[in-house]
């Protein structure tokens, strides 16, 4: 029988699916019986939710694709 | 042409002849995860805009390298890791024994059963600061950590594409993410936001 520590440790090293069907299968059974590794489970999505909503905030201003293709354009690369 | 798809010998050439269109294209289909990435990574805005304009310089400069079998996207990423590690050397050297470690591990006993069992933290998902919360709690992750989870959670890159631009293993992979989310999830404990 898989342990909560080695399901946590797959869970949380996203190693999941490099492992046999068995394991798999066996993670999937304990994860339907222990209510800390679906809770476990279910934080990594939703860590993953959270973390989407910093693009928001790390979006450059609309004239930025602009400057840099100037840039690049202003650049002589003959030299 | 789309961010995951190889590019294509005809827009290889008209990019090493410097055509203002095809940089044009290149810099519309990439620069903007680039610059989300360097944000996230903890660059301020002009820093993370200099960062990408310098990884599209270097692109440019070494293209007679890339021959265009892997992504456009995954050669770019690739660099703005080799550059963020110049930028960041002091803090790049590589953790192989962390703390973070032994943190996790305390959370179970000899048998291999939650002693410690993962918070509830529910609240957090529904708040409207969860977006603030993570990027405060992601300052504190070691660069390795931080680009490891960036580029999976926020960029939704692949695992195989990751390691390509990170030049690590799939077992290396692991060991980052896994800290990387066990140190973000004390963060947000210590944080006291399991509270009912």
């Amino acid at each position: 029988m898989i342990s909560c520590k080695n399901v946590a440790n797959l869970l949380m090293s996203d190693q999941l699916e490099t492992q046999s069907t068995w394991k798999r299968m066996e993670v999937r059974l304990h994860l339907g019986m222990c209510g800390f590794c679906s809770r476990l489970a279910s934080q990594i999505q939703q860590l993953r939710f959270g973390a989407q909503q910093t693009r928001v905030q790390n979006e450059p201003d609309p004239e930025f694709e602009d400057r840099i293709i100037r840039r690049l354009t202003d650049i002589d690369w003959s030299t | 042409m789309t961010p995951t798809s190889p590019l294509s010998v005809g827009f290889l050439e008209r990019l090493r002849r410097r055509e203002p269109e095809a940089l044009a294209e290149a810099v519309r289909d990439h620069a903007r995860p680039l610059h989300r990435a360097a944000r996230a990574l903890g660059f301020a805005e002009n820093e993370a805009e200099d960062l990408v304009q310098d990884v599209f310089a270097t692109f440019l400069e070494r293209l007679d390298q890339f021959e265009g079998r892997s992504q456009l996207r995954t050669w770019l990423f690739g660099i703005l890791h080799r550059k963020t590690l110049e930028r960041r050397r002091a803090a790049a050297v590589a953790d192989r024994l962390d703390p973070i470690d032994q943190v996790f591990e305390a959370r179970f006993g000899g048998n291999g059963k939650w002693t410690r069992p993962p918070a509830d933290l529910e609240r957090l998902l529904l708040s409207k600061e969860i977006g603030d919360i993570i990027r405060g709690c992601m300052g504190g992750l070691p660069v390795h950590q931080k680009e490891a989870f960036v580029l999976r959670e926020v960029e939704g890159l692949a695992t195989d594409e990751i390691c390509k631009i990170l030049s690590i293993s799939v077992t290396n992979f692991g060991v980052l993410i896994h800290r990387a989310r066990a140190r973000l999830r004390e963060c947000l404990e210590s944080k006291g936001w399991e509270r009912p």
